[in-house]
């Protein structure tokens, strides 16, 4: 009696009604989808522009005490910086002989038009506008959109490395999912990287699909037998697939071990970009290539 | 004059939307940034939930969820509409006390904050979205967070009461008219 009672209540009907809703809402919005419905742009739009208005100024005072605090560390800063300009500058004339020598190549070898072009990257600097830290859905926004040219799964990078993929684009921002999301069981979480080592580009190949959070380490699988990876070596992205730009800093390798089924083996690598307050972003513009 | 303090309070969540996605972030130290999740909303529509009406509570915690879905669109949406919605609603089935004192309101804050990190843990399993344990969720940023929420309820309770009292005043009158 009691149960049916509960059961003709006219609030638990609602509350089931709105679970099931939710459910439907959540599982569709699971999927891939190719663009945002128009509330949602409109939202963003909006919400996106006043918090522009807070984020920035924030930063600036921010920055402004973290540089009077760091005031006593400049010397040594730009003695580093003095060394690594002296080292740009002789790579610098190693580089312009070698590219000279295979743009040479590439024309004798009668590359097409599209195999030249493969690696020319376009770099767009984007506003960093909000963020949140939740570890199941940590993401940014910054002040890019799809008026812009961004599209879904580019690259964001910072100065330090790769930083994460633009999960969602609406018209003036756009969401960017950090690379700390990556997981193999979300049908959603962006595609997994190729990767290479710096110093073995031919001979280590690996592919990086899931990050851990209780060890904060990325994981780096189906790296072949006999592959000369190493602890120490740092981790660039191999550009094999042509979603991801060639040589984004991924990271360093930490250990080294047989995976699951013992045919390949695993490597656990410690980001490069750890998280911090970023004022702003580099997204890298792939040429969309017609397969 | 009457009809004032309804906007300003939807006013001031939206502000204080703004505020924990913007200047927060760069408040909160940056070891601590991914162990405290500052959900400054969820904190003031509980306030509400006991002060004033659990269905208020209802509606503004499922439009604010919603808007940080939409914002933060990373996964799936709905998911923080569905958590700060219900686990408001249910903490006013349970405390629904417009007289309740500084310890009471305190102990909602600390358990509502918890249940609504757990309820978004639970819609994550569900979709099958984390890998991690609970136990690892509680002890690396659920308490953290509730400490976190802990003390912005305390800097905010005297204002805010005071405001939602006034509030309650006010559209009893209405309803008297």
């Amino acid at each position: 009696m009691k149960l049916f009672k509960l059961l003709s209540n006219k609030r638990l009907f609602i509350l089931l009604f709105t679970l099931v809703l939710f459910i439907v809402v959540m599982g569709f919005s699971l999927g891939t989808r190719k663009a945002l419905s128009w509330p949602e742009n409109f939202l963003r739009d909006t919400t996106g522009f006043v918090q522009n208005v807070f984020y920035k100024p924030a930063g600036y005072v921010a920055g402004l005490f973290e540089d009077i605090g760091n005031l006593h560390d400049l010397a040594k800063e730009n003695e580093s910086l003095k060394i690594t300009v002296a080292q740009y500058t002789r790579d610098k004339a190693t580089y312009n002989f070698i590219q000279a020598d295979n743009e040479r190549l590439q024309k004798l070898l009668k590359f097409t038009q599209a195999q030249k072009e493969k690696y020319d990257y376009e770099y767009h600097i984007a506003q960093v506008v909000s963020l949140t830290t939740e570890p199941s859905n940590s993401s940014l926004v910054i002040d890019l959109g799809s008026k812009d040219g961004v599209k879904t799964n580019m690259s964001v990078i910072s100065v330090e490395g790769l930083v994460g993929v633009i999960s969602e684009v609406s018209n003036f921002t756009s969401t960017v999912k950090l690379m700390t999301m990556m997981d193999s069981n979300d049908p959603n979480s962006q595609p997994a990287i190729a990767a290479t080592a710096i110093g073995k580009e031919n001979s280590t190949f690996g592919m990086i699909q899931s990050y851990n959070q209780e060890t904060k380490r990325l994981q780096m699988d189906k790296i072949p037998p006999g592959d000369p990876i190493a602890v120490g070596d740092t981790i660039v992205s191999s550009g094999i697939g042509g979603l991801y730009p060639r040589g984004l800093t991924i990271g360093t390798v930490d250990s080294v071990a047989v995976g699951e089924f013992g045919l390949t083996s695993t490597a656990i690598i410690k980001p490069k970009a750890e998280f911090e307050d970023w004022k702003q972003l580099i997204v890298v513009y792939t040429e969309e290539r017609t397969e | 004059m009457n009809m004032r303090r309804r906007p300003f309070l939807i006013l001031l969540l939206f502000l204080l939307f703004i505020l924990q996605g913007t200047i927060l972030p760069w408040l909160i130290p940056n070891v601590w940034e991914m162990r405290i999740i500052p959900n400054l909303v969820f904190i003031v529509i509980l306030f509400i939930t006991v002060y004033h009406h659990r269905h208020t509570a209802l509606l503004l915690g499922l439009s604010f969820g919603m808007l940080h879905d939409v914002i933060f669109y990373g996964r799936i949406i709905g998911a923080h509409s569905f958590a700060m919605g219900l686990s408001a609603y249910l903490i006013g089935l349970i405390f629904q006390i417009p007289r309740a004192p500084l310890p009471l309101m305190m102990t909602v804050v600390l358990l509502g904050s918890l249940l609504g990190d757990s309820m978004l843990f639970a819609i994550y399993s569900v979709f099958n979205l984390n890998n991690e344990p609970y136990s690892w969720a509680l002890l690396n940023h659920m308490l953290p967070t509730m400490l976190f929420h802990f003390a912005f309820a305390l800097l905010l309770y005297i204002p805010l009461r005071r405001q939602l009292e006034l509030l309650k005043k006010e559209t009893r009158k209405e309803e008297n008219i």
